[in-house]
């Protein structure tokens, strides 16, 4: 016997262990007060689930293995994917909308950045299947915002919003190839304000010069309006009207403090649709969530239709409150 | 308040002074102690100075909100952060070097590429499909030609004179660097008011630059 743990492992113990199920309580019954029923998924399946559901640059990030007939499978890198299928498949017939929530862990072999050092990270995550439109966006924000004012994070927090749509109107209306348009993305989402007006100055388009100065990219209700002023393109323009009309509901409800808009987060355009949200949390150096709208998902698993969701990380939020319990 | 890392050594003196005309001062006395972490006169800026490879890695967990670093590093450590600002300070190069300008040529079976930068190296010749054996040094590269460790070197060049002394020649340029002012994703988006301020000040300071574009060797390394 090795007394040996593998990398990105770890054991919670007495407190820190009560600490979590608290957190992960917490969130269910917040899921549960909204109609969000429970779903247990399997914890292996396919690799080509994982490779549909998330796209391959993710999906190779997972545990993989070989079952007995050979196939390829995967120690589940996320719940989404599998959701989906069920949703598309399984529960084809049930009436919409669905709401499903889940406490989950899930498996990246290999992890995102250096400062994401565990390898199993339980999700707490919702997702909504079968109705669009800035309700359905609303309800999944009310439900973040109100799991961390639970978790008595209120002031401590900040959730990021943006549609990606926006930058997809602009880039197409640049007329952009696969490659510049990478690069375009890349320098947006780090922000690299001199190398992105030296890439933009070759661009004819005035609404490129919407996202050539970053710091403008960040902020509240200007940050549309400065937007509005260059980008012109008509699938741009729907994505700034949807956006604006969640801010408007957002201020309504009083909560633009602990929200903020950034176009500037354009990390997985591949994967959402529309809204796509980070979540941020004093204490931690990265973000403990993010989220969105993934209107194509579940049509590639035979039934296309509007969901969005999101998923909080319970380990992540766990270290940061008991450092805070252990300062006080 | 919020922390910047600062790398110690070659960029040091050129970012403090940088910050200093940007209006951040640190007094003499911190200076010249021993401290590793010293607070700005105005108590909104807490410095540390770490070695430029950790600086990143103090940044991306969040326990610096900025850094101060060459992009020689970010590129080796890959590091996932904001890059809102090139500081045009301490500029250099990283290039392959070695005792023959047509050594590329000439090496028979596997090259061997001795370097402080073993990242940067493998992307290099990766890209390029040429296959070469890293030997992972951590100072005096120069040295690795000339005593037969390696037929070439990756490394960073100021002026040129350390390479000359020791019987190099530049043999191909891989990318240029300065340092940057790098920052945390979630400091960026909760302390998005102090780093806005820090990032405006050095903006009015920094002399306006005509670097080339290096996009495509970043690509490089990140493929």
């Amino acid at each position: 016997m090795t007394s040996r743990i593998p990398a990105g492992m770890r054991y919670y113990i007495g407190a820190e262990a009560r600490l979590r199920r608290t957190v992960e309580d917490v969130a269910m019954s917040v899921f549960e007060g909204w109609n969000y029923e429970e779903v247990i998924t399997p914890s292996v399946d396919y690799y080509d689930l994982f490779e549909q559901g998330m796209g391959p640059r993710e999906a190779q990030r997972g545990f993989r293995f070989t079952d007995n007939d050979g196939r390829l499978l995967a120690l589940r890198p996320d719940v989404t994917s599998s959701v989906a299928r069920m949703a598309a498949t399984l529960l084809s017939e049930r009436p919409r909308p669905l709401r499903f929530c889940y406490a989950a862990p899930v498996f990246r072999q290999q992890t995102q950045s250096h400062a994401e050092w565990r390898r199993e990270n339980t999700q707490l995550g919702c997702e909504l299947i079968g109705v669009g439109g800035t309700p359905a966006d609303l309800e999944v924000l009310r439900l973040a915002a109100e799991i961390l004012s639970r978790l008595k994070l209120q002031s401590g927090y900040c959730i990021t919003i943006n549609n990606v749509e926006i930058f997809n109107g602009v880039a197409v209306d640049l007329n952009l190839g696969d490659a510049a348009r990478e690069q375009l993305r890349r320098l947006i989402d780090t922000r690299e304000a001199a190398e992105l007006r030296r890439f933009l100055r070759e661009c004819t388009s005035n609404e490129a010069r919407a996202f050539s100065q970053p710091t403008r990219l960040t902020g509240k209700r200007e940050v549309i309006v400065n937007a509005r002023e260059l980008i012109t393109n008509s699938r741009s323009v729907t994505a700034l009207d949807s956006l604006e009309q969640l801010w408007n509901e957002i201020e309504s409800l009083g909560l633009q403090d602990s929200f903020e808009i950034d176009l500037g987060d354009v990390s997985s355009l591949d994967y959402y649709t529309g809204l796509s949200l980070k979540i941020f949390v004093h204490g931690a150096g990265t973000s403990v969530g993010r989220g969105g709208r993934y209107d194509g998902l579940t049509g590639s698993f035979g039934r296309a239709e509007p969901a969005v969701g999101f998923v909080l990380n319970l380990d992540a939020l766990t270290e940061v409150l008991l450092r805070r319990m252990s300062q006080q | 308040m919020i922390t910047i890392a600062i790398a110690k050594g070659r960029l040091q003196e050129s970012a403090l002074s940088l910050l200093a005309r940007a209006g951040i001062r640190l007094s003499e006395d911190g200076l010249n102690s021993r401290r590793l972490a010293l607070t700005d006169d105005s108590g909104n800026y807490r410095f540390i100075f770490v070695k430029p490879a950790d600086v990143p890695v103090y940044v991306e967990h969040g326990i610096a909100d900025c850094g101060v670093v060459g992009r020689d590093v970010l590129l080796e450590t890959q590091a996932d952060l904001l890059l809102p600002l090139d500081l045009g300070i301490a500029r250099c190069r990283i290039v392959v070097a070695a005792a023959d300008a047509q050594a590329m040529t000439k090496v028979q079976g596997m090259m061997r590429v001795a370097t402080k930068y073993s990242q940067i190296a493998s992307a290099h010749f990766g890209a390029r499909g040429i296959p070469v054996e890293i030997i992972q040094l951590s100072g005096s590269v120069e040295l690795a030609p000339a005593l037969g460790l390696a037929d070439m070197i990756v490394d960073l060049v100021e002026t040129g004179r350390t390479l000359r002394e020791n019987g190099l020649v530049v043999v191909d340029e891989i990318a240029e660097s300065t340092g940057r002012l790098v920052v945390n994703r979630a400091s960026y988006q909760l302390k998005s008011q102090e780093v806005g301020r820090l990032v405006s000040a050095l903006e009015t300071v920094i002399a306006p630059v005509n670097t080339v574009s290096f996009r495509q060797d970043f690509q490089d390394v990140q493929d």
